[in-house]
């Protein structure tokens, strides 16, 4: 697939990197050279320098026979416009960044149609998501809902109080457990687990499992579920104000912002937190403003290490559930090993997104969820295509990916060996990172 | 994946590559087994044997290593590239040493480098008697080496389509800054080899239609294309004694020494862009200036035998030198020591940097020429900002220091070359066109200045010393010479 990508910022050099990973093709445009001179020295990709909202730019990148358009510059009225002007000279499908809920809105959409912008990414308010589906359940690490919450993918971290460490994943198969384990992240590595592996202490493993079955989860990682009521968050940015916003009142927020205007601004947004102006790495800030009495932490400053800094202050203080904006990639393994609860990424929330689009080209009903080095994603099975052709122990499946479990008919179900998946089943896979595209053409 | 430690080289994941492409080489060398076998010659054995050979230990190395990391960095990028021809030319003596040919090894690996650089600087003094085995794999290392063995290997296999295949790509492609056509490596590699292989199967038709018989059409449409400049008469192109052939080879010669990237362009229809192209116009220019000096110095040394010698003749034997093919017309050592002159500029030039040809590229001296006048400018007005500007666009600064050091550094290589030469008894004039033409891979013999006929009157030492000076020219001296450096190897 052909993709053009306007604005090599974060998320856009993310993403190149990403989908020339994925095999596909990638033109990185942006107006600033020094910004492309390394990923286009090092990434199998092509870039071009020149303004994204110029339609000689767009012509020569080769918009118009792109089948997707990304814009994701800092600025969302250039994204827009981009879009409108690659859409215009023939891009097959456009994406753009924005950064206004407003626009999400539903009514708003047909408007942005009509202009030419197909798809809208706004990660911020993913990220806000993500927090508030963090605060529901403290106990999990990742929690991911397909087909309406019929199958559920359930990340939790091994504790010593958990009955699945030493075990051989072989053994625990022969107690026909309600769930399946799709994948362990070991340290840096995420692994797709076979018979033969065992299950270690600090694991994270990914667990699949139906809606009826999750709480069985808690017992068996030897977990307690508790409601989350009071929460800090430090650093107000636009992330804080979408989680207010979202949460709804379920929650006490208490928001320690450095920058006064910003407070301002804050006070203003968010009329029924308390807003509290200081700096949030100052100990004696925290203990005033009551940090022991938190059940939930969240750091949201620009740096990555302040969050992760602060997040574990927290914990020292008894908090239960820390959770930290991790922008830097190679931070976010680290962070898990330091015990933070959640770490949130703009890049990986962007990048679910892209992959959904690039998934359904076709249709409407994928769903793909980033994580570090993998995607777990909801693929349809065509009539006809290779998965269906038999039980999947004898379908010789990549070793790169497992079927985490299907949803037949509005129903979720676990998938074991034997399982023969029909035509119109919707399967998730998890994959590792590079090899989408692979597991895409068994559906097909 | 980023915490694996890896080892300061990674040589089991280098092997493996290099048994894959000797694959890859062994392939190459059916076609002068075929030749050998279609003609009826004895050479059959020797190439049969190096395939045999060749085949075995890349299959070996390919199969029986299994790298614990199988990860390349920019480190085994340039050494695999450095290496590849290395191994290449290690492999494609063998048909000399053990073939008809008998050479000693110094001779055997000078003749191999020499063609798979494209310099086609030759240690073999007579050659019409060789089979035609012999001939078409001169040729075809040549063509091999042209567009380059990594680019070939990118456009074939995926293997090496990763961020390591990137760094092989940086630096086997000659130029200042890479023109990637298409969003992929590898699509970029089909792309510039497609030119390259229609140019040649046009040239080889065109050539067949003159006086050539298809044996020797296809030999020169491969040493031509790749501009090195390889035959399989003693008396070169000038056996033919043709004005058609001599024209044909002068026009593909001259596209031989055009971008390819540049031609990919012109043949999607734009054909506006090349004369938009700054470099083209500058190398078009060139020709014609040195068009009218040749002329000049001709009538004065009184050489006007006929229409051909004021026209065909020397505009063949510019394009020849500029292209760095280095073939030469009959009676080009009467034309007097001005010419010799002017062939030390024009080798030094070379043409357009991204096409089959060596030298110091076109490209470069606009950078320095602009820079010049820069620097000249400021020294009235010292506040002023300047900038090089080619193709209407701005060069940043480390741009063109980069582009100096290179210039710089050639200078000194060809001034070290000269003197090992000049220190192991070679006449001066000798020892320094000699290492000129070795390192800008044009491959003039000698015996221009009236020294000798071939490289075979050099000392083995010297064989060596120009071997070298071949591979850094053709690898544009920083891939090469960063492997002798403290930093390369140093934890």
């Amino acid at each position: 697939m052909k993709i053009v990508i306007a604005g090599a910022g974060e998320v856009g050099s993310h993403l190149a990197k990403l989908l020339s990973f994925e095999n596909q093709d990638i033109v990185l445009v942006d107006k600033d050279a020094s910004k492309l001179a390394n990923i286009d020295a090092n990434y199998n990709l092509m870039t071009y320098v020149g303004r994204p909202t110029s339609f000689q730019t767009l012509r020569e990148a080769g918009v118009e026979t792109c089948d997707l358009f990304i814009a994701v510059t800092p600025y969302e009225t250039t994204n827009v416009v981009a879009c409108s002007m690659a859409k215009q000279i023939g891009a097959g499908k456009t994406v753009a960044r924005i950064d206004n809920y407003e626009f999400m809105n539903n009514e708003n959409r047909e408007y942005f149609r009509t202009i030419g912008v197909d798809s809208l990414i706004y990660p911020e308010f993913l990220a806000a998501q993500e927090i508030i589906t963090a605060l529901k359940r403290p106990w999990v690490r990742h929690w991911f809902e397909l087909s309406n919450g019929e199958i559920l993918l359930v990340g939790v971290k091994m504790r010593e109080l958990s009955k699945l460490i030493g075990l051989q994943l072989k053994e625990l198969a022969a107690l026909q457990p309600t769930f399946h384990i799709s994948a362990i992240k070991r340290r840096h590595n995420t692994i797709i687990p076979r018979g033969d592996d065992y299950i270690k202490l600090n694991d994270i493993l990914y667990f699949t499992t139906t809606r009826n079955h999750v709480d069985d989860l808690l017992e068996i990682c030897g977990k307690t579920n508790y409601d989350v009521n009071k929460v800090m968050i430090m650093g107000g940015s636009r992330i804080a104000i979408r989680t207010v916003d979202l949460a709804d009142n379920d929650y006490k927020f208490k928001i320690i912002e450095q920058n006064l205007d910003m407070c301002q601004v804050l006070a203003e947004h968010c009329p029924d937190c308390d807003i509290v102006h200081a700096d949030a790495r100052d100990i004696d800030v925290l203990r005033e403003e009551g940090l022991d009495e938190c059940d939930a932490f969240i750091a949201l400053t620009e740096s990555s290490e302040t969050n992760i800094l602060a997040c574990i202050m927290a914990k020292e203080f008894g908090v239960a559930k820390t959770i930290a904006e991790v922008e830097n990639l190679q931070l976010i393994s680290e962070a898990e090993g330091l015990n933070i609860g959640t770490t949130i990424n703009k890049k990986l929330l962007a990048s679910s997104t892209i992959f959904q689009l690039l998934l359904d080209a076709d249709s409407s009903t994928s769903k793909c969820h980033s994580l570090t080095d993998a995607e777990v994603a909801e693929l349809e099975a065509r009539p006809g295509s290779k998965i269906t052709r038999g039980a999947v122990k004898d379908l010789n499946l990549s070793r790169e990916m497992t079927i985490a479990g299907l949803v037949r008919d509005g129903e979720g179900m676990l998938v074991t060996g034997n399982t023969v998946i029909q035509p119109g089943d919707h399967v998730v896979v998890f994959c590792l990172a590079g090899s989408l595209h692979k597991v895409e053409k068994l559906f097909y | 994946m980023y915490y694996n430690k890896r080892p300061q080289v990674n040589f089991t994941a280098l092997a493996r590559v290099v048994g894959v492409l000797l694959l890859i080489e062994a392939l190459f060398m059916l076609i002068p087994l075929v030749t050998c076998i279609i003609y009826g010659e004895n050479d059959y054995k020797a190439f049969a044997i190096t395939i045999g050979i060749t085949a075995l230990t890349g299959a070996l190395m390919r199969f029986s290593i299994s790298p614990s990391n199988p990860e390349m960095g920019k480190r085994e990028g340039f050494l695999l590239t450095a290496l590849t021809w290395v191994v290449f030319s290690i492999f494609g003596m063998i048909p000399f040493l053990i073939g008809d040919p008998k050479m000693s090894i110094s001779d055997a690996f000078f003749e191999t480098m020499s063609g798979f650089t494209t310099t086609g600087a030759s240690v073999m003094t007579s050659i019409g008697h060789f089979s035609k085995g012999i001939h078409i794999w001169r040729c075809l290392m040549q063509w091999i080496g042209g567009m380059g063995i990594i680019l070939f290997t990118l456009a074939v296999i995926p293997m090496l389509n990763h961020s390591g295949g990137m760094q092989m790509f940086n630096a086997e492609v000659t130029g200042i800054t890479r023109d990637k056509l298409r969003p992929r490596i590898s699509q970029t590699a089909k792309g510039l080899w497609l030119i390259y292989v229609i140019l040649t199967a046009v040239l080889c038709v065109l050539l067949w239609l003159g006086p050539m018989n298809l044996f020797e059409s296809v030999c020169h449409a491969f040493s031509t294309m790749s501009t090195g400049g390889f035959s399989t008469q003693d008396a070169s192109i000038g056996a033919w004694n043709s004005a058609y052939v001599k024209i044909v080879i002068t026009a593909f010669m001259f596209l031989g020494g055009v971008n390819f990237a540049l031609l990919f362009k012109a043949s999607t229809g734009q054909i506006g862009e090349l004369w938009k192209n700054e470099v083209f116009r500058t190398y078009v220019y060139i020709i014609g200036v040195m068009m009218i000096l040749f002329a000049i110095t001709i009538i004065a040394n009184n050489q006007v035998h006929s229409w051909e010698s004021l026209t065909i003749d020397p505009l063949f034997q510019i394009v020849s030198v500029l292209t760095s093919t280095g073939l030469i017309v009959g009676n080009f050592e009467n034309w007097g020591g001005f010419v010799v002159a002017l062939m030390f500029l024009l080798m030094f030039f070379g043409a357009s940097a991204g096409s089959t040809s060596g030298g110091a590229k076109i490209d470069r001296m606009i950078f320095l020429v602009k820079n010049i006048r820069n620097e000249v400018y400021r020294c009235l007005h010292p506040n002023a900002i300047c900038s090089v500007r080619v193709n209407g666009k701005v060069l940043p600064a480390d741009v063109v220091n980069k582009v100096i050091a290179f210039l710089c550094i050639y200078v000194i290589l060809v001034v070290i070359g000269g003197l090992i030469l000049t220190a192991i008894g070679i006449p001066l004039v000798d020892a320094f066109f000699s290492a000129f033409s070795c390192i800008g891979n044009t491959g003039l013999g000698a015996g221009v200045t009236g020294y000798g006929g071939s490289y075979d009157i050099i000392p083995d030492v010297g064989k060596w010393v120009l071997s070298l000076l071949m591979l850094m020219g053709r690898l544009e001296l920083f891939t090469v010479l960063l492997l002798f450096s403290r930093t390369f190897w140093k934890k």
